[in-house]
């Protein structure tokens, strides 16, 4: 080889590692960029909050208010915190996103009678057990003064605007609360991961049976002829339709099947089985790999046993082919969590506290699209969701790995062993 | 047991050994048949699918339809402004093509010399760490890549507009749309290739070694066009992506109501982010015409797959 050849040689190796590195860049550059943005907002708090804040307005008119003694404050509470000693109630003065002052109640003694209260806004939510609690964000606390009259503090009243005159009011001149009106904080994910949930479980319910039983069929009993391999094209197709027309098709088609259960509008019910119809192919193909890997001796030997091609299934194939479904089923959790452009046009934008089946309602994933879609994309909230879904993502698709491995390793095991079998049949 | 006892015992065992049989086989037929079933309700899927976009889709140009669109205006207009009744889809039909066909342009040279480096080149531990590392760009779902791609993306686009003088909508632009589109369909392309390469017969290899190729060569002249079948499904495969990603390409392409784009620095509009935009409205022609939209993004599809299949027979007959 002349000196030339090697350079050029070199030189064409060198683009190969060249691409292969930026590659991996990218990737890191995803994860940095992502984490960065979002690590600092995500808590548990975010995971467990509703999203839409609600204001509420509590009454005590049922407490005999002389039961309740003094309060001590606990060692835990924060330096800026202002303790009432006569209700065992703590409140932390602070600014919020939009710039407004806001009230956080931080503490209250797990005694305190703040915590009986009712709800005494009009709604379906009237008279619904509902206290004061932590994390609450208080607007205006009513309560009779030492002469009897009925007075009112907090942030929206005329006295009481910080936390220290608060306290200091509510300690000195209150003989006891009449009511309180505050608001829960909002922009948490318990709706959204709810959905997510509910989505994960109806879809898996009709995609399974459906994919399983499809691959079932083209493995073991289809003939080889023309509709056969129709079939097979047709899924085939399916897997390369963008989400976005399946969203459409979701839109007229089972839209109609929703309609025979009652549902008028988007819903999650939708939503499931447009997911079912993208996830069919891939149920397929997985549960059919499986399929190819289970030995044609066990087809054999349980059918000249005497049982029949369904007991043969039942028995032999599907618990042989476990493991090919068991990652199937992952693979499409991952697909569901991460699906966005069919859920947008069968679920709807809107972020649901409490969803249903029957209601419309936003996946974890067109959460993200909802906060990044508005007058003010949040980055923040976008960031840390989507540090959720590429940890369960990764986890998912670590774990299929795994099984795929496993799998693959058993049958080379077999292998080796039949080999070994032989030899020393042979010997 | 006298004769008639034992001839009746064994009647009676026939009798019911003869009815489990029978009971196993309407079992095995009804089992039989719930799995034909399902076969054909996963294979007819995709015709219900085209059926039906297709149907809401045509309904807009019908001239039973209440305000009815032009058919020849929607497919050469080159304005889409849904507030004034204006639907034109030619302009957004080229951006579609331009943005994905630079996409292409730049994922597909490096994934195939990624897939040539996983497979022949890198040492078993760094081409298990690549493989990991395509694995996991092709798990992240697309509402990430879009937030990146709003986030990171666009500071970069914007970074290089100042270069040139230009300033963007805060980086929502064509170039955006195709580096990030570019991203989404790299590991698509490079996992095929993997495949492809992989099944390369090692007598090519061989025989060209053996000829005094060296091994670079031998890998780029003769696995990669022994490869190539495979590697255009690959790219079928990711510009069938490129034109159908949705959600994370309407977060950075601005949509545009006028086009094409020529420049990179300007709004786009494609068809998955038409798509997408205006989702407050349920009926109307807003609503339908999304279905139009939608049997256009199809036919594209359709067609790209054919010429590609096509420009590879062609290769493959001129060898």
């Amino acid at each position: 080889m002349n000196r030339i050849r090697i350079i050029k040689d070199r030189i064409a190796e060198g683009f190969t590692w060249l691409s292969s590195g930026i590659s991996a860049l990218v990737l890191i550059a995803i994860f940095v960029f992502i984490f960065k943005r979002g690590w600092s907002t995500l808590n548990w708090d975010l995971l467990k909050n509703n999203y839409n804040s609600e204001n509420l307005m509590a009454g005590y008119d049922h407490i005999d208010w002389d039961e309740h003694g003094a309060f001590t404050a606990p060692d835990t509470l924060p330096e800026d915190a202002f303790f009432s000693e006569k209700y065992g109630v703590a409140f932390v003065d602070s600014i919020n996103a939009a710039k407004e002052s806001q009230m956080e109640v931080v503490f209250l003694d797990p005694e305190s009678p703040l915590q009986d209260g009712k709800i005494t806004t009009a709604g379906p939510r009237q008279g619904e057990k509902f206290g004061m609690e932590e994390g609450l964000f208080l607007k205006k606390i009513s309560y009779i003064n030492l002469e009897g009259e009925k007075k009112s503090a907090g942030l929206t009243a005329t006295q009481g605007k910080t936390s220290e005159e608060l306290v200091s009011v509510l300690d000195n001149d209150s003989q006891e609360v009449v009511d309180f009106y505050a608001q829960t904080e909002g922009g948490g994910l318990k709706g959204s991961i709810i959905t997510t949930l509910l989505l994960i479980g109806l879809t898996l319910i009709i995609a399974l049976p459906i994919g399983v039983f499809a691959a079932i069929y083209l493995h073991e009993l289809a003939p080889k002829n023309k509709l056969t391999a129709w079939i097979r094209s047709s899924i085939e197709l399916l897997s390369g339709v963008p989400s976005v027309i399946f969203g459409l098709m979701g839109m007229t088609m089972l839209f109609q099947v929703t309609r025979l259960m009652g549902i008028t509008g988007q819903s999650t019910m939708l939503g499931a089985l447009t997911l079912a119809v993208i996830l069919l192919p891939v149920i397929i193909r997985q549960t059919e790999e499986a399929l190819i890997n289970v030995p044609d001796g066990y087809r054999m030997a349980s059918l000249s046993m005497g049982a029949t091609q369904f007991q043969t299934i039942y028995k032999i194939i599907i618990p042989n082919a476990m493991p090919g479904i068991l990652s199937a089923t992952l693979l499409s959790i991952s697909r569901i969590i991460g699906e966005s452009a069919a859920l947008i046009f069968t679920m709807g934008t809107a972020i649901m506290d409490n969803p249903a089946w029957n209601s419309r309602g936003t996946s974890l994933a067109v959460h993200i699209w909802t906060v990044m879609s508005g007058e003010q994309p949040n980055f923040e909230l976008a960031s840390a969701i989507s540090i959720v879904i590429l940890i369960i993502v990764l986890i998912l698709n670590v774990s299929v790995k795994y099984i795929t491995y496993r799998m693959t390793r058993d049958k080379d095991d077999q292998k080796k062993n039949n080999k070994k079998a032989k030899a020393t049949a042979e010997t | 047991m006298t004769t008639e006892q034992q001839n009746k015992s064994k009647t009676l065992i026939r009798e019911r050994s003869a009815k489990r049989r029978s009971l196993y086989k309407s079992v095995d037929r009804t089992m039989q048949f719930i799995f034909r079933l399902c076969g054909l309700i996963a294979a007819l899927m995709i015709i219900l699918i085209v059926f039906f976009v297709a149907a809401r889709g045509i309904q807009v140009f019908l001239p039973g339809y209440e305000n009815p669109v032009s058919l020849g205006e929607f497919l050469t207009g080159m304005r889409w402004r849904s507030d004034q009744g204006v639907y034109g889809v030619l302009f957004i039909v080229i951006n579609t093509i331009i943005t994905a066909f630079f996409a292409g342009l730049i994922a597909f040279p490096l994934s195939v010399l990624s897939a040539l480096m996983i497979v022949k080149i890198a040492p078993k531990r760094l081409s298990n760490a690549l493989t990991t590392v395509v694995e996991l760009l092709a798990a992240i779902p697309s509402v990430v890549y879009g937030v990146f791609a709003s986030g990171a993306i666009t500071d970069i686009v914007e970074k290089i507009a100042g270069w040139f003088n230009y300033t963007t909508f805060g980086g929502n632009s064509m170039l955006a749309v195709i580096l990030l589109l570019a991203i989404m369909i790299y590991p698509t392309i490079t996992s095929m290739a993997v495949v492809a390469i992989r099944a390369v017969p090692e007598s090519h290899e061989l025989g060209s070694l053996a000829l005094g190729a060296s091994r670079t060569q031998t890998n780029f002249k003769v696995v990669l066009s022994s490869a190539k079948s495979g590697i255009f499904a690959g790219l079928i495969l990711g510009l069938g992506r490129a034109f159908g990603e949705a959600t994370a390409v309407s977060m950075v392409a601005g949509n545009a109501f006028v086009g094409p784009t020529w420049n990179p620095f300007d709004l786009t509009r494609t068809l998955t982010t038409t798509m997408l935009s205006g989702l407050h409205e349920t009926v109307g022609v807003d609503y339908d015409v999304r279905f139009s939209v939608g049997i256009v993004l199809m036919i594209i599809i359709l067609i790209t797959n054919l010429a590609i299949n096509a420009l590879r027979k062609k290769m493959e007959s001129g060898d």
